[in-house]
């Protein structure tokens, strides 16, 4: 490798060798002249001429550029292998703004999902303009205009949440290649996120829930902020190397529990988007994938767009006043000679069929309103307005979260339960499908 | 050549790590405390347990091999890519030969250990002949580890083991 004395590339063209898929090298050198070396690090990337080295711990490293401010990098390309080294020169340290926050959220993710909140802190950020390199490729050129043409053309046709949210994590799939995603959104406390839509999964994740500021995508829904990861595996690695250490030190205080990641099983890759609109969190989109390396930032940058078209329109739809139309089907044919219990809980609205969970909270509630004008009247179709209006129903005073609710009842509905179903019947028009004969209790 | 002050001793649980097919690197300065790293393979304890060769690749080492000539300087450091246990060893260069066959032995373990992780052996392949597409040639270093350090990521990196 030569060492040209000036820098010749754009450090963005190769900036796949910042992301983390595999490890860098640091070497520094103290005043008295011992080189001392750093792996496995990450090199961040800052702008076409500076990069990031953040520290957490004791560092030998840091010791050494403040008495001698020369430093030299190995990185390593994960697309083409390739090496490169830079000379760097120490210049400053940054413990605050955007280079430091978006560092920080991301070290504060890793470290929330591996229950090590107290232990994983960013200091600081080195920002060293580079001296020199030794090796550079043709930047990879991201041209999604047809996609997000596509993308933005199949949302504005959804005229409800429900086919808006399948018509956007279809089209995450089919246009841009992210086959597993899902939606979560907000509780009414603003505590917990819960999943609404999901793609590429089975069963289908919906319903389930996590806390608002634990794990990665809590911490993304709290910090109203993206959080990216390229090697879940490294990560983990990482991590449990770190537990480790503090597990042989005896300090088993300073650990959390680790959070089990969410979705696939085994997820190399995954984007989390928060979903924003004047920023007002309407939900979180997380895409994941089996593949190290598979949203890369040029990636993120694009998925972002189609994260904010889907936002906007979501906002659109909500703010949108549904027709008060109301139509009043009555049961018709015969019902199958079974019949099941439904048990509805007063205490946290949970709903049990044949003694087996349901849903709990406002979609329980809902459920429970529906089936007892079902099972009392025979009515089986139903408005959004008359439900919204319903102050039986106890729904707070936010527009979007009936639709959410109704989506996750849906979804919960047809993965746990054979013989009701609640159909969407049109805009704001829900149809109730019961296929089998039902007996309601109360319970306290 | 740097002369040795005294060489720490490597016990046979390190030894065994060293050799297993973990990632090399080497770190060393010029005149002016610039620093210079590359990567190595083949690492091998001697019997006595005193002193470690490793072989560079000419093609990426000029400035590595201007500074062990120069001071002697050197510091290598292994990490496992299966856990990141890291050890980094401190010392003189005391020796430059020809390259050994513990480089094949070397490759080969740690394409392996690679594998573990979702890193394909073809892939490590690929990146051996990448770092040696412009020169083949490899050079051995054989040094005196006088101190030796716990470099694995967290509270106790930096410790002396």
């Amino acid at each position: 490798m030569s060492v040209p004395s000036v820098l010749t590339v754009p450090l963005e063209s190769i900036g796949p060798c910042f992301e983390g898929m595999i490890p860098a090298t640091i070497c520094s050198c103290s005043r008295e002249g011992t080189p001392n070396l750093t792996y496995p690090s990450i090199v961040h990337l800052l702008d076409t001429q500076h990069v990031g080295l953040s520290y957490q711990f004791f560092n030998k490293t840091r010791i050494n550029i403040l008495e001698n401010p020369q430093a030299q990098v190995l990185v390593v390309s994960p697309e083409t292998l390739g090496q490169y080294r830079f000379d760097l020169q120490y210049v400053r340290t940054e413990t605050e703004g955007p280079s430091f926050e978006r560092m920080k959220i991301r070290l504060d993710a890793v470290a929330s999902q591996s229950g090590m909140s107290g232990i994983f802190k960013l200091r600081g950020v080195d920002c060293r303009p580079v001296t020199s390199d030794c090796r550079a490729e043709a930047a990879r050129r991201a041209d999604y205009l047809p996609e997000l043409d596509f993308f933005t053309e199949r949302l504005s046709a959804c005229g409800d949440l429900d086919s808006l949210l399948s018509a956007a994590l279809e089209a995450l799939s089919s246009l841009f290649g992210c086959p597993h995603s899902f939606v979560l959104f907000p509780d009414e406390e603003g505590k917990h996120l819960y999943t609404g839509a999901s793609h590429g999964f089975e069963p289908s994740k919906v319903g389930s829930e996590v806390p608002i500021g634990k794990g990665m995508l809590g911490l993304a829904a709290e910090r109203r902020a993206a959080v990216r990861t390229t090697s879940m595996k490294r990560e983990m690695i990482l991590t449990r190397a770190v537990r480790s250490a503090i597990q042989r030190r005896g300090e088993l205080t300073l650990l959390e529990k680790e959070i089990p990641p969410p979705g696939l099983a085994k997820a190399q890759s995954q984007l989390i988007l928060p979903l924003l609109v004047r920023d007002e969190l309407l939900g979180v989109l997380c895409l994941q994938d089996p593949s190290p390396g598979r949203f890369m930032a040029t990636d993120k940058r694009v998925l972002q767009i189609a994260a904010c078209h889907l936002a906007v329109a979501m906002s659109n739809i909500r703010a949108t006043v549904p027709p008060s139309r109301k139509i009043a089907l009555r049961r018709k044919g015969a019902l199958s000679k079974r019949s099941s219990v439904v048990k509805h809980y007063k205490s946290d609205d949970s709903i049990f069929i044949d003694d087996a969970y349901l849903i709990k909270g406002i979609p329980g509630r809902l459920l429970w309103k529906l089936l007892q004008a079902f099972v009392g009247t025979g009515r089986m179709a139903f408005t959004n307005k008359e439900i919204r209006l319903d102050a039986g129903l106890r729904l707070p005073d936010i527009k979007d979260n009936l639709e959410t609710r109704l989506i996750l009842l849906r979804g919960r509905l047809d993965e746990r339960c054979e013989f009701v179903r609640l159909v969407h019947a049109g805009r704001g028009q829900l149809r109730l499908e019961v296929h089998r004969k039902l007996r309601l209790e109360e319970l306290a | 050549m740097k002369r040795p002050k005294s060489s720490a001793s490597i016990s046979a649980e390190l030894k065994a790590f060293l050799e297993s097919g973990v990632s090399v690197v080497v770190g060393t300065r010029d005149a002016g405390l610039v620093p210079e790293v590359t990567r190595a393979w083949g690492l091998l304890v001697s019997k006595d347990r005193k002193s470690i060769s490793l072989c560079a690749p000419l093609a990426t080492s000029r400035k590595t091999l201007d500074n062990l000539a120069g001071n002697g300087e050197m510091t290598v450091c292994c990490s496992l890519p299966t856990s990141y246990k890291t050890v980094q060893l401190k010392g003189p260069c005391v020796e430059r030969a020809d390259p050994s066959r513990a480089v094949e032995r070397h490759r080969e373990a740690f394409g392996g250990l690679n594998e573990r992780i979702g890193f394909p052996c073809q892939r490590t392949e690929t990146f051996w002949r990448r770092e040696l597409e412009s020169s083949p040639a490899l050079i051995k270093l054989r040094f005196l580890p006088e101190q030796i350090f716990d470099q694995t990521p967290g509270p106790d990196a930096g410790s002396r083991l």
